[in-house]
């Protein structure tokens, strides 16, 4: 079967964009750099790839607030990214990338694409990477956490990383459908409900604060686990769940 | 136009008492401590223009109000420190904002500055000065001005 | 008013440092006159522009006149002369050891190494310092900093892909009683300023910042030093650069203003009041990340011959240097400025940020440009590469600067600076049995600043960005552990998730020694800094070394004398440990008047930056203990003296003896121990410095919530060492070992004859307990001696 296709959609200011490349790429994808000028200008179509991602980094500087300017330039193609959704292909935002959906109101899911939540500064008030322990929620749609453990270890990289929602019909929605698919064991950063990534309701738009593409290789592991030295790690699952979904 | 931006208040408690503790740090006894994130936009815009450049591009909905005539900030008596980057200094933010401004609305500023505004209820206009001063401001690349509220 | 260059070469001596002062050049009243004489031989008055770009090219942030000058060195009766010092120690052990593995060494931006066993990358390494700038304005100062290193690496050949930041800093302590003059700031402030400058620059670059240190001293209350590194990955292929003759001048990333004037002159000048707003700027990361984006991509498709940064000096440095043999053409009216309120020679000499300089041939400006224009970088094409040997700059009509290359590359005279040993009175009498409790001074210990945790420091910084920063700043079970080295896989510039070939970056930086002992300080830094590489199981056998001197003003002749103390250092430490220098660079004038008007000098600063390869990166180690049972190792000999200690600084003058490094035991030490961890034998491995053995054994046990029961009376040491020498002192080339259990026959087969004892083994029980043959120490509960070690320091 032809390897699945994946936009890694990049703009100034992006930097996690390579390492999420080489992780679509060992789980049997076909990545490709891609950035934001690139779709603006017609030169590449979002709806040419089966799955998206938005890497990590600090895309325009995160002047304003993280991810706006982004989702600004993304708005001019809003009908090609809301077909991509809506046709189930899988997307995956993470650290700035979930910032991006968040401020381009594809997450969390409503009518009209509007900004219901946010990520807003941490609650100690900077930057802070760290490892933190995380809760896989089994009931969620997810199609990106299937299979993980209840508990998982990922680090964390971000200044604007609590989640918050004022309107408690549009939380409540939200947990009432299982949609918050990882949480945070120690909340970090105050986000409401512990809340560290949530997907839509046909689990395949998905985005989280932390980065699974840093606890792909067990040697990428603070602890170092003796006999794990040729193993994947836990990260490894969110990107072979894309694309086994996408293979069927 | 500055554009004057906040956190609402229910979600400001940690952010003031970062900067209470900050200035704390250079011996100031703060009783109550807000602050603002200013834009200085230059440009032939109409205030329409301006309200919906603060609206749908500068302030986070969710967790932030904003003004175009100034913040009510409730602290009768207190003090407001005005910051910004002096004109030589290179205003990175200021640089980016004014990109999207032109992005967002299709017409160019001449220039956006970003500063911060620090209302402060404590003792003396010259310990919040000296404050500052040790904390916030350095003179030689930050213009401050202090006014009594 | 009359243009003061118009009289020049009638001025007299007085006249010239007077004009020099005004203008803020720092050139001396030899380099004036040099000038003077050139122009009365040319027969015509210079333009402003040309003494500025004399000025910059001359100054000692360029030309590094101190280190590569002539010194007369005077100790004991006896006089060397050198007429290079730099050449004739640090350079001459790189010639010596004449490593086929060192790819360039001290000619680029950078020096480079072999990487990886494909022979396809080098990896380059540079370090740098941005003390004065930090002191004036530590936020703007550090983000400046960080930027400079990482162009530097950005235009090292045709370009590295910079995979990893170090930093290492040097403060006043946080709650110093030291009165500060007005115009300066506190060293809690300066901290603070540049912890969140190399945050917000290096977060935004997405390069980690996972490699360095912190460290207090109240003599750098008035002068802080901020040394910043950064190494990156180049293809060996595109270690070479060289400018044709008719290739373009183009400048890429930032616009050109006036906030960038006279950095170089302002870091060889003291600073007092008088420092001016525009000697210092704020960085602006995401200009630098366009940049970076755009030269990886135009690298890879061949589309310049050269490229070089814009650091001290502006265009005038970075065309000068680039066009030294071919000479260059410029046009400054083409330059993108952010401000037009800006004389044409101020656009020549601006230091702005974020620009490099690319050479660019006619028939590929397209192709870059369309590059460019995808990254949304600004860029402007400034004039060209002539071929004619003469600099040529122009604004419209006028001329700018008119001399020929030869003349500014190859006339900046020197002269000998005279050198002496500094008189110490060392007191080696065994020192006294403390009052307090051995655990109690341990706890005090941990919490000391220049021990404690840095986490608060280190987790503001993207240290895990470019997923391959396998051994981490903060490691073991709860992944904060203090580490002794980094080691990077760098597989975001090869892409290779196959190739697990990575490198380890360490640091050696003693100045507390170097009060006593320049000598032994550099000896025992580049000890130390290999030793931490080791620790992690890289291939110490290829290590690199860098120097970074910091000094105060080097007119003093004691500050002379324990620079060429230290160079004798570096040079007899890089051969004993076949480890070349590839790359160095030095800073002086780091002194200023205290609130009393005195001098206020720093200490002799050396940093040694170390990187070795490490064949496997699933394979190297931590510093945490793994597994109760196991037996926990000293390797080295304990030996006697407190000099340079921490428990000194807490304690007050005593014995401040140094044990002279024995580097001939300490390689075959260090030898062996590698077979040993690359075999898989050893669990965990931690150097002993900073508050010695006892620190040492608390933080592999709290790091791995493990505890350990410890009989020191096995451990090798020198005769008669007290029991504080034993637990605190800290003598060169030891470090602690935890052997897994399994391997423990083979690895004593393997140590045989080498100082390397059994000192207790690993525990459930989270305790430390430490005893001399039933002497008891201490006994210390894990968690509490974390408690204390790790403090939020900022």
């Amino acid at each position: 079967m032809n390897k699945p296709k994946v936009i890694i959609l990049r703009g100034t200011g992006t930097n996690c964009d390579i390492e999420t490349l080489t992780s679509f790429k060992y789980v049997g994808a076909e990545p490709e750099l891609v950035h934001i000028n690139q779709l603006l200008s017609g030169a590449r179509k979002v709806l040419d790839y089966s799955i998206m991602a938005f890497p990590g980094g600090f895309s325009y500087g995160d002047d304003i607030s993280a991810g706006k300017i982004f989702a600004l330039k993304m708005s001019r193609l809003n009908a090609d990214f809301e077909k991509f959704i809506k046709t189930k292909r899988p997307v995956i935002g993470i650290c700035n990338g979930f910032q991006i959906l968040v401020k381009t109101g594809f997450l969390p899911e409503n009518k009209a694409n509007a900004q219901v939540s946010t990520l807003y500064n941490n609650d100690c008030g900077h930057f802070l990477a760290r490892w933190e322990k995380f809760r896989i929620n089994k009931s969620s749609p997810c199609i990106f956490t299937k299979g993980l453990p209840d508990e998982i270890d990922l680090p964390i990289a971000h200044g604007e990383g609590k989640f918050m929602i004022e309107d408690k019909k549009i939380m409540a929605d939200l947990l009432g459908r299982e949609l918050h698919a990882i949480t945070y064991a120690d909340n970090p950063n105050g986000s409401m409900h512990d809340i560290a990534g949530i997907t839509n309701a046909a689990g395949t738009c998905f985005g989280l604060m932390p980065h699974p593409e840093r606890n792909f290789f067990a040697h990428q592991r603070p602890d170092r686990p003796a006999g794990a030295r040729e193993a994947v790690s836990v990260g490894y699952q969110f990107f072979s769940n894309a694309v086994e979904y996408v293979k069927g | 136009m500055i554009i004057e931006i906040w956190t609402k208040e229910k979600y400001s408690a940690s952010e003031e008492a970062a900067l209470s503790r900050r200035l704390g740090h250079a011996g100031l006894a703060v009783e109550a401590a807000r602050l603002s994130r200013l834009y200085k936009v230059d440009g032939d815009f109409t205030a329409k223009e301006f309200r919906s450049i603060a609206s749908e591009l500068l302030v986070d909905k969710i967790t932030e109000k904003f003004s175009l005539s100034g913040r009510p900030h409730g602290l009768k008596g207190a003090y407001r420190a005005e910051v910004w980057l002096k004109e030589s200094a290179t205003d990175p933010v200021g640089e980016t904002v004014k990109e999207a401004v032109e992005e967002f609305s299709g017409k160019t500023a001449r220039a956006v500055r970003f500063g911060h505004a620090y209302y402060v209820a404590c003792g003396s206009e010259l310990k919040l000065r000296h404050a500052v001063g040790k904390t916030l401001v350095n003179e030689i690349v930050n213009i401050c001005r202090i006014e009594k509220l | 008013m009359t243009d003061p260059m118009s009289n020049f070469t009638t001025l007299n001596a007085k006249q010239l440092a007077g004009l020099d002062s005004a203008c803020g050049w720092s050139l001396n009243a030899l380099e004036l006159a040099e000038a003077q004489r050139y122009f009365k031989k040319a027969g015509r008055e210079p333009e402003r522009g040309e003494l500025e770009t004399l000025a910059q090219t001359w100054s000692e942030h360029c030309k590094h006149k101190t280190f590569s000058g002539p010194v007369s060195f005077k100790a004991g009766g006896k006089t060397k002369k050198y007429k290079n010092l730099f050449k004739e120690t640090i350079v001459k052990a790189t010639r010596t050891l004449n490593k086929k593995w060192c790819l360039s060494v001290f000619t680029d931006n950078a020096g480079i190494v072999e990487f990886g066993n494909k022979g396809k990358w080098g990896l380059a390494f540079k370090a740098e310092t941005h003390n004065h700038p930090c002191a004036v304005e530590p936020y703007g100062g550090a983000e400046t900093g960080v930027g400079g290193v990482i162009r530097d690496i950005l235009g090292v050949g045709l370009g590295a892909k910079p995979v990893l930041n170090t930093d290492t800093f040097c403060f006043g302590f946080p709650d110093t009683k030291m009165k500060m003059p007005k115009n300066s700031h506190p060293p809690e402030r300066i901290f603070r300023g540049v912890v969140e400058g190399v945050r917000d620059y290096g977060n935004r670059m997405g390069i980690p910042t996972a490699a360095g240190g912190i460290y207090f001293d109240d003599g750098y209350c008035l002068n802080p030093l901020v040394y910043v590194g950064c190494a990156g990955l180049i293809p060996v292929d595109k270690i070479d650069k060289k400018v044709h003759s008719g290739d373009l001048i183009v400048s890429i990333g930032g616009r050109t203003g006036r906030d960038g004037i006279h950095g170089a002159t302002f870091s060889s000048a003291n600073i007092d009041e008088e420092t001016t707003t525009s000697a210092v700027q704020i960085g602006h990361a995401i200009n630098e990340k366009k940049t970076l984006d755009v030269i990886m991509r135009a690298r890879d498709l061949n589309l310049y011959n050269a490229v070089t940064d814009c650091g001290a000096g502006g265009f005038s440095s970075a065309i000068g240097e680039l066009g030294s043999e071919t000479g260059a053409r410029v046009h400054l009216d083409a330059a993108r400025l952010k401000d037009t309120r800006i004389e044409p020679w101020e656009i020549w000499v601006s230091e702005s940020q974020e620009r490099m300089i690319l050479a660019v041939p006619q028939a590929k400006l397209k192709k870059l440009a369309a590059i460019l224009d995808a990254e949304s970088c600004e860029y402007c094409v400034l004039g060209n590469f002539p071929g004619d040997g003469r600099l040529l700059v122009t604004h419209g009509e006028t001329s700018v600067v008119d001399l020929p290359m030869a003349f500014l590359h190859g006339g900046v005279p020197n002269f000998e600076k005279p050198a002496v040993q500094r008189v110490i009175k060392i007191n080696s009498k065994t020192p006294a049995k403390p009052a307090k409790s051995y655990g109690h001074i341990l706890k005090n210990l941990l919490a000391h600043p220049n021990i404690c945790s840095r986490h608060s420091v280190i987790t503001q910084y993207d240290h895990e960005v470019q997923g391959g920063t396998v051994i981490k700043p903060l490691q073991g079970r709860y992944g904060d552990g203090p580490g002794d080295a980094a080691v990077i896989w760098p597989q975001a510039a090869t892409l290779d998730l196959a190739d697990f070939a990575g490198f380890a970056v360490g640091h050696g930086f003693n100045p507390a020694l170097g009060k006593i002992d320049p000598y032994q300080m550099a000896l025992q830094s580049i000890d130390e800094a290999i030793r931490n590489l080791l620790c992690t199981g890289a291939e110490i056998s290829r290590t690199a070394i860098m120097d970074n001197f910091c000094a105060a003003s080097p007119k003093d002749p004691r500050v002379m004398g324990d620079l060429v103390l230290a160079a004798e250092g570096c040079h007899d430490g890089a051969i004993a440990y076949g480890a070349p220098f590839i790359s160095g660079k030095d800073s002086f004038y780091n002194q200023a008047r205290d609130a009393e008007g005195r001098e206020y000098p720093i200490p002799i600063s050396l940093l040694i930056s170390a990187t070795a390869p490490v064949e496997d990166v699933r394979k190297a180690i931590t510093m945490d203990f793994k597994e109760a049972g196991n037996p926990v190792y000293l390797a080295g000999v304990c030996g006697r003296g407190m000099g340079g200690s921490v428990y000194n600084d807490m304690t007050g003058p005593g014995n401040n003896h140094i044990t002279p490094l024995d580097m001939k035991a300490a390689v075959r030490l260090y030898t062996t121990l590698l077979i040993a961890i690359k075999k898989g034998w050893v669990a965990a491995a931690h150097d002993v410095s900073q508050g010695g053995l006892a620190v040492t054994l608390a933080e592999m046990a709290f790091s791995g919530g493990l505890g350990a029961q410890l009989d020191l009376a096995g451990a090798a040491k020198e005769k008669g060492l007290s029991a504080l020498e034993l637990l605190f002192g800290e003598s060169p080339a030891r470090l602690a070992l935890e052997v897994v259990k399994e391997h423990e026959t083979g690895f004593l087969k393997l140590v045989k004859g080498l100082p390397v004892k059994e000192i207790g083994h690993v525990t459930e029980e989270p305790a430390l307990l430490a005893g001399d043959s039933g002497n008891n120490f201490f006994r210390e509960d894990i968690h509490q001696l974390k408690t204390r070690w790790k403090r939020e320091l900022i």
